[in-house]
């Protein structure tokens, strides 16, 4: 047991493939140390609610909030950032097909969008349209580019086992 | 950002030593998916949380063939809930109902314990359950004690439990025959959700979402006055969703389609 009602406690987290160990106040989220304390500025934060999905990274293959998630629960874990997702300057398949099918305006809820389907797509790489609607129902864009962005998420789903076999050679 | 204030930790995997420290100040805390943004909001602010989450006896799923039941625990989340195979297998609705919550991230951290207590009325998981007759386990360091979900939940926002006492398990019967759950949803919470479980005699109905609490009534199959009298006589909630006549209205018609009862 730590001892009662510490404030703050070590950290010892994965990030996109670094080690990192940190010592972290219980209050602090997970959004907080990405973008304040790592300069992970890839991740948005919006609504605070777990409402818009801009704030989404994944923590074991899993999609979480980022800016409701307490940074003392990462202990052990390994976080994915969408800054995590090229290899050098290749994107990720994902990341291609949105750029393919113009699924962004602003861009700003673009990580997490991408985060999203990255999540579902190593889960279910064969995902049927309406899973993937249904899906990504928990994130929004105010430039309206819902359209655009089924259509990516589409085509990465078709592209990404071809992709991976790619990287196999 | 909203910056939470500073806040201790209490974390053990020891279920004695979360029961010592838990109290209004030192709040139980698993996904984190209510609490976290009441605290960002400051309509929560406790000195301390309480991590649940290293304690196995919370986190089991565990089927009872000769009971015929799935004692849940309070930990678990709602994607393992809605993949559990007993789950699926026993209790195909509740699988179902808990892979709908909220969204994909939601389902990720939010746990069965977590929804229940928090008893926010917009829940799916709170009228299956009362409508699936399960009961809760509820523990102190006074010791332990079971109550139905309908009892756990008595209001909107408010449970029976003491400040002392957490939700450890949920012991939910296997489904019966007949059983269903519908609900009506723009956003990310349900604006009306309905359990039914038909069989030749008898209507069983639990309403929630649009109510403050789930709320269940038997009535005799076939008797279309009688569930128009049940209807009229809930209290709906008046909210962004729309106004009580407008559930009230659309609870009517998905009963009178789904029953077949049209008066």
């Amino acid at each position: 047991m730590t001892s009662p009602a510490a404030t703050s406690t070590v950290v010892r987290v994965r990030v996109n493939g670094h080690e990192i160990e940190s010592l972290v106040p219980v209050r602090l989220t997970v959004a907080e140390l990405l973008r304040d304390r790592l300069g992970l500025t890839g991740t948005k934060v919006s609504c605070e609610m777990q409402v818009c999905g801009v704030c989404t990274v994944l923590v074991d293959g899993d999609p979480v909030s980022s800016c409701t998630a307490l940074a003392c629960d990462l202990d052990g874990t390994d976080v994915l950032t969408v800054e995590g997702l090229a290899q050098g300057r290749d994107l990720h398949p994902v990341q291609e097909a949105f750029m393919a099918a113009n699924a962004l305006q602003c861009g700003f809820c673009t990580p997490g969008f991408i985060m999203m389907a990255v999540a579902l797509l190593e889960d279910h790489p064969d995902a049927e349209p309406d899973e993937i609607r249904e899906w990504m129902d928990g994130n929004l864009c105010r430039c309206t580019g819902y359209a655009p962005i089924e259509t990516a998420v589409t085509v990465a789903a078709s592209r990404l086992p071809a992709a991976t076999a790619e990287d196999d050679q | 950002m909203a910056v939470l204030p500073e806040l201790g930790l209490v974390r053990s995997d020891d279920l004695d030593e979360v029961l010592a420290a838990v109290d209004y100040d030192h709040a139980p805390y698993a996904g984190g998916t209510e609490l976290v943004p009441a605290m960002g909001l400051g309509l929560r602010r406790p000195t301390a949380i309480v991590d649940l989450k290293r304690v196995e006896a919370l986190k089991g799923i565990e089927v009872d063939a000769g009971a015929g039941t799935v004692t849940v625990g309070a930990a678990v989340t709602h994607r393992r809930l809605s993949d559990h195979p007993a789950v699926r297998e026993h209790l195909p609705t509740l699988a179902a109902a808990a892979s709908w919550v909220g969204n994909a991230r939601v389902r990720s951290t939010g746990t069965v314990g977590g929804n229940l207590c928090f008893a926010e009325p917009r829940s799916d998981l709170g009228c299956v359950l009362v409508a699936l007759g399960a009961t809760a386990e509820a523990r102190s360091t006074r010791g332990a004690r079971t109550l139905p979900i309908d009892e756990l939940i008595v209001g909107a926002f408010e449970t029976s439990l003491a400040e002392d006492e957490i939700l450890t398990t949920v012991a939910v019967p296997f489904e019966p025959p007949g059983m269903s759950y519908w609900k009506l949803q723009s956003y990310e919470r349900p604006t009306l959700g309905v359990s039914l479980v038909v069989s030749e005699s008898q209507w069983e109905v639990t309403v929630g979402a649009a109510t403050e609490r789930p709320t269940r009534a038997v009535i005799a199959a076939g008797d279309a006055t009688g569930l128009v009298a049940f209807v009229d006589g809930l209290e709906l909630s008046d909210d962004m969703t729309g106004p009580p006549e407008y559930k009230r209205s659309v609870l009517q018609a998905y009963l009178d389609r789904t029953l077949g009862a049209a008066p």
